[in-house]
């Protein structure tokens, strides 16, 4: 989102009318959202009713209220808070971005109701807010700020400052499942990343980083707290829980595999395998009627058996191919992808022992069961039913914090350092001792490992088992997500996981496209943000060698990093 | 020479041998690059390995450092074979420096030298994510081992700098420290001087003594004979891949045939100081030459 | 014995279908070290170019004289295909590390083969449908030309289709011109030269991009080539076919020595053979058709053991 920035000289002649034009737009906004936006009761939620603000008319105001806080830094009483934050940088993008978004209710508006002529006056006064607002954040002049390091909050309110995020992420989220209206959907999306990009551009996340690493502890248990809250606030509907499941299945796998290519930087194609081998044994152990193994070990067995066959299928494949160029891992594991989907296949009694099936897999798998607590039953906490996909959800959660704590501290430790020393330079690292080979095959086999123990969950969760689950595409929207969100990182690979996953679901106008877009998403980030949305420095300077101000940049957050 | 090129000679090298090279042969298809080089290394010894470009100085040293297996030959340290792996050569005590600076960049200083420490320390993959007690005592004793070196070499205060946006000298010695930290008996240098000023250099043959004398052994190849000279307890003269002369740097030094195998024919003994002029600006022109590109490779 | 000479014949003709492939593969990897996984796509548009050209302009005609033209349309296609992957691409990533390219080649391969699926039969986000040509979602007929389809042949007990014997000419003319264009034109001899030294090869004057350009292309009209044959041994075809039939040909450029032309030839033919063989005379419940693609990949890793740099590659000297 780049915009021509407008001649200096126009800037500085008409500077000081920017803080008056500035509040005037956002006061607009504000007043308009209050009334009426449309006249057809059924568009966008309900946005008919004045002084009665609709879900997105709330969100118009909340932009407009960052606009001011902005504005009120660069002069008025928040003027120390400007001192260390970009303020003009910031309310440029936020005022780009409520401009996006104003546009876009105004158009969502005329397509859903039936022409220009629903859109009510208040949604004009809003739509002319945003623009002068834009407008005038053209006008502002960018000052010189303080190094954001240095920035210490007492340590009380740098950790409500955490609580207070975790809390608005688990409104927010519960809020975008709660839309089925596909247009209020990505309007919502417009929202949440102009006030990232507005947040990032003003250097508030950058800040926000230094106060979570220096309160580490706190982030995350507040957010398992509220991964754990998240359930609470569906009221008993299981209907988005049992999206948020896939998710999770979806980030933990995405996460395990995060291991092997973001840390390793080894590119496994056939992932998926993994994660259906591990189903598969799921399935054949557990007390389906179409199990094909008599043995009917308990489930957390069952787990580690899983785990234990997909990491052996991964020494298989990868002691061979690890030796040799790493290009060629590629091609074999994809390779092994269609291999263990056509053995499933293939295993049905005629072409083979009667293992899997064949195309039919193995259905009627049942809910998993602890005791007296059974996966499949309702149960009531604090007075909120949760139904089976929430009690599932609970479950791939403990998995995932499992698969995140493996990976960091494998990325903080002996074994990390030599996968980072191998992808900078493998012969340098060969000839400093490291083993090339061991730490290649370590990393292959950890996330095959991980990804099995997932496979048997998910096997429980989705019923029944099938080869046509296991596809190549799978791996590649695996991989995606890792690419989108950021190779190497955690929160990155989260949001990738959740954004290719829960974008489907609820834009299912686009589902005949959604493929094609994956394709062109894959390409344009190689090209264009090849480190991903939220970027591992060190992976960001690994793809951007030229550049030598970012390495100066980035080496007080990696030293942070190694300090820890 | 200089007062300190006198301390040198009377070292605390000793004459038990460390490394032995025997009979050392490559040959890559028809051409032979090294034809039967031997060479033994003593205890506290520093020793030069010299010869004009193309000689096969690198690729012995890529013998000895089992990044290649020699076609012929065998190298011992302490008595003990070298498999032709570099991974076990590490282990076995003998670690080097690379001619094209070769450090982790995106990494930094601290963690380069860390790297450095992978051999010696073995937590596996379990202790590492259950942080058992034995991963947090390694976990510490690299972190203090690292830094102790990157004050050795004089990179106290560059710990936290990215290896890619270091100075140039101060990356050489980073390599160094790199090295070190595998605690090596015997450390390789593959010219350590090339590219720095003469200021510079003199802090590296200052850091070489520093290395001799804690008790390590050193080979260093170099282009620079003022350098080699000042330094070294012997030398080694390498010629189209054979040896020519070893002895002390005064008798290599004097030796007709190194100084015709650098400069073509000499004609007067006068010469000899004209010659090592001619070979420290020799070292500088044939940077980046096709013959110094052929002896990488 | 006529069953082993009936099983060899299959297994040339597969073969040689994945040699034609195998060639693209091996030639852009000799110049830019990229397995460009989109190749496949590049055969299936090649594919659906033949049809195309046959629908439009000869609305169902099968002469024999409509083939050449054919395969023109063929050519046509998959060249600009993939003459536009490397421009766009491809070469804004040619100093990336080497993840970068290969995961931009999945989303290219993802993202031709949906274009495919979407929008042969429309102009994008419209429904107009010009040429009345089929939907792409399923398999679609190719037209089977008079002469090259038609009934197989009997020699002794063995059966050749007429089909087989096109496509296993086609590789043996392109490997031909294919041979003469590396060996002595100006144009391949730069493309050796630039295989072995990139950066030498500028500073002597040869325009790299060019050459890139030019591999790309090669390996393009190959692959046309045998997306026609494709279409007329199996008499229609799919928007997933470049996906097995890459898979398969880059499997065969391994085996061959990646990088190395006449080792794509013969790793084609060694992988088609082998696929055949195994069909036949593995015994027991694993041999058979459902498992040939398997032995394939196991024929894959066993070379992978016990050769890496494959049958007739070179071994690579490291470099320190």
């Amino acid at each position: 989102m780049r915009i021509p920035n407008i001649p200096l000289s126009f800037v500085t002649r008409h500077g000081s009318k920017a803080w008056p034009l500035g509040l005037t737009g956002a006061g607009m906004l504000i007043i308009g959202s209050l009334l009426s936006w449309s006249y057809d009761a059924q568009v966008l939620g309900n946005l008919s009713i004045s002084f009665n603000p609709g879900g997105l008319q709330r969100l118009a105001i909340a932009l407009a209220l960052f606009a001011v806080v902005f504005l009120l830094a660069s002069k008025g009483p928040l003027v120390r808070l400007g001192q260390w934050a970009d303020t003009a940088l910031g309310l440029r993008a936020l005022a780009t971005w409520t401009l996006l978004f104003m546009t876009l209710v105004v158009v969502a508006i005329t397509v859903e109701a039936g022409g220009l002529i629903n859109v009510q006056p208040g949604g004009w006064v809003s739509f002319l807010g945003a623009m002068v607002l834009f407008a005038a954040s053209r006008l502002v002049m960018p000052t010189e700020t303080r190094d954001l390091a240095e920035a210490v909050l007492p340590g009380w309110v740098e950790i409500l400052v955490i609580v207070v995020i975790m809390a608005g992420l688990l409104f927010g989220a519960a809020y975008a499942l709660s839309l089925d209206d596909a247009w209020a959907f990505v309007l919502f999306l417009v929202f949440v990343t102009g006030m990232a990009v507005a947040a990032t551009r003003a250097g508030l996340l950058s800040w926000l980083g230094h106060v979570t690493a220096r309160h580490k502890r706190v982030l995350i248990l507040a957010s398992f707290a509220v991964a754990f809250t998240f359930p609470l606030t569906q009221g008993g509907s299981d209907a988005n829980m049992s999206i948020a499941s896939q998710v999770l299945v979806f980030a933990a796998a995405a996460m395990g595999l995060n291991i092997v290519v973001g840390l390793a930087g080894l590119l496994d194609l056939g992932y998926i395998a993994f994660l259906g081998a591990g189903a598969y044994v799921g399935a054949a152990l557990s007390t389906s009627g179409f199990a094909t193994i008599g043995w009917k070990p308990p489930f957390i067995v069952v787990v580690l058996v899983a785990g234990c066959f997909s990491a052996t299928l991964g020494l298989i494949i990868g002691s061979p191919t690890l030796r040799v160029n790493g290009d060629y891992l590629a091609i074999v594991t994809l390779g092994f992808g269609e291999i263990f989907r056509l053995t499933m296949f293939n295993l049905d009694g005629n072409n083979g022992p009667d293992l899997t099936h064949g195309p039919n897999g193995i259905p009627a798998i049942p809910d998993l069961s602890f005791g007296s607590f059974n996966f499949g039953d309702t149960h009531v906490l604090l007075g909120i039913p949760l139904a089976r996909f929430s009690n599932y959800y609970f479950l791939l959660l403990l998995l995932m914090a499992f698969i995140i704590m493996v990976f960091h501290r494998l990325n903080t430790s002996r074994i990390g350092r030599g996968w980072v020393a191998i992808r900078e330079d493998e012969k340098a690292a060969e000839a400093m001792g490291v083993n090339i080979f061991g730490l290649k095959i370590l990393a292959f086999v950890i996330g095959a490992f991980l990804a099995g123990m997932a496979g048997a969950i998910k096997a429980h969760q989705d019923v029944s088992v099938t080869p046509d689950q296991y596809i190549f595409l799978e791996s590649a929207f695996l991989l995606a997500a890792i690419v989108l969100g950021g190779m190497g990182t955690i929160v990155g690979v989260l949001v990738g996981a959740v954004i290719l996953k829960l974008l489907p679901e609820k834009l299912r106008f686009f589902a005949d496209y959604r493929l094609l877009l994956f394709g062109l998403l894959l390409v344009l980030m190689m090209r264009f943000r090849p480190e991903g949305l939220v970027a591992s420095r060190r992976r960001q300077l690994e793809f951007h060698e030229e550049d030598e101000e970012l390495a100066i940049r980035a080496e007080g957050d990696i030293a942070e990093k190694v300090q820890a | 020479m200089t007062a300190t090129a006198a301390a040198s000679t009377a070292g605390s090298s000793t004459n038990v041998p460390l490394l032995q090279a025997d009979g050392v042969t490559m040959r890559f298809g028809g051409l032979t690059a090294v034809n039967n080089v031997s060479m033994t290394v003593n205890e506290g010894e520093i020793l030069g390995l010299i010869g004009p470009n193309g000689a096969g100085k690198t690729t012995f040293f890529n013998c000895l450092t089992g990044l290649y297996k020699p076609t012929e030959g065998q190298v011992r340290l302490a008595g003990v074979d070298l498999p032709p792996k570099p991974r076990a050569v590490v282990r076995a005590g003998m670690a080097r420096t690379f001619q094209n600076i070769r450090l982790f960049a995106n990494m930094t200083a601290l963690e380069n030298v860390m790297v450095g420490r992978y051999c010696r320390t073995s937590s596996g993959a379990l202790t590492s994510i259950l942080h058992g007690p034995k991963f947090r005592r390694e976990e510490k004793e690299t972190r203090t081992r690292a830094q102790e070196l990157l004050d050795f070499v004089g990179l106290g205060d560059s710990t936290e700098h990215l290896a890619r946006n270091m100075p140039y000298g101060n990356q050489r010695r980073l390599e160094i420290a790199r090295a070190l930290a595998t605690d090596p008996k015997l450390v390789l240098l593959d010219e350590p001087t090339a590219g720095m000023n003469p200021l510079e250099t003199r802090q590296a043959s200052d850091l070489i003594f520093k290395i001799r004398d804690t008790g390590l052994a050193v080979v260093v190849i170099e282009h620079d004979m003022r350098f080699i000279f000042g330094v070294c307890d012997r030398v080694l003269c390498l010629v189209r891949g054979e040896t020519l002369v070893e002895g002390t740097p005064e008798e290599v030094q004097s030796d007709p045939r190194v100084i015709e195998a650098y400069i073509g024919t000499a004609t007067d003994e006068d010469d000899a100081d004209k010659a090592e002029a001619g070979a420290g600006h020799n070292s500088d022109a044939g940077k980046g030459s096709a013959a110094n590109d052929a002896e990488d490779s | 014995m006529d069953t082993f000479i009936q099983q060899l014949i299959n297994g040339l003709s597969l073969g040689s279908l994945y040699a034609l492939i195998a060639v693209g593969y091996t030639v852009v990897y000799g110049i830019l070290q990229l397995i460009n996984f989109a190749h496949g796509e590049v055969f299936m548009i090649g594919a659906f170019g033949a049809l195309t050209t046959s629908l439009v302009l000869f609305n169902g005609n099968t002469a024999l004289w409509t083939l050449p033209v054919m395969i023109i349309g063929a050519v046509v296609a998959s060249v600009t295909t993939a003459v536009l992957m490397e421009r766009f691409a491809y070469r804004p990533l040619r100093n990336a590390p080497r993840l970068a390219p290969l995961i931009t080649a999945i989303g290219v391969s993802v993202f031709l083969q949906e274009l495919v699926r979407l929008n042969y039969n429309k102009v994008p986000f419209t429904s107009w449908n010009p040429f009345n040509l089929p939907d792409a979602k399923s398999r679609i007929p190719f037209p089977q030309i008079d002469v090259v389809t038609g009934p197989a042949i009997q020699v002794g007990g063995v059966t050749i289709q007429r089909a087989a014997i096109f496509t296993i000419g086609a590789l043996v003319i392109c490997s031909a011109l294919l041979w003469y264009f590396i060996n002595r034109t100006k144009m391949g001899r730069g493309m050796q030269a630039v295989s072995q030294d990139a950066d030498t090869a500028r500073l002597m004057g040869i325009n790299v991009d060019r050459i890139i350009v030019v591999a790309f292309a090669l390996g393009a009209v190959l692959a046309a080539v045998a997306g026609v044959a494709q279409g007329l041994q199996n008499n229609n075809i799919d928007f997933r076919m470049g996906f097995l039939a890459g898979l398969k040909a880059f499997t065969a450029a391994v085996i061959g020595g990646i990088g190395n032309v006449e080792g794509a030839v013969l790793g084609g033919l060694v992988l088609g053979v082998t696929e055949a063989m195994a069909t036949q005379y593995i015994p027991g419940q694993f041999g058979g058709g459902p498992w040939k693609d398997v032995w394939a990949f196991v024929l894959l890793i066993l070379v992978l053991v016990f050769r890496p740099q494959g049958l007739l590659g070179a071994k690579e000297v490291d470099r320190a």
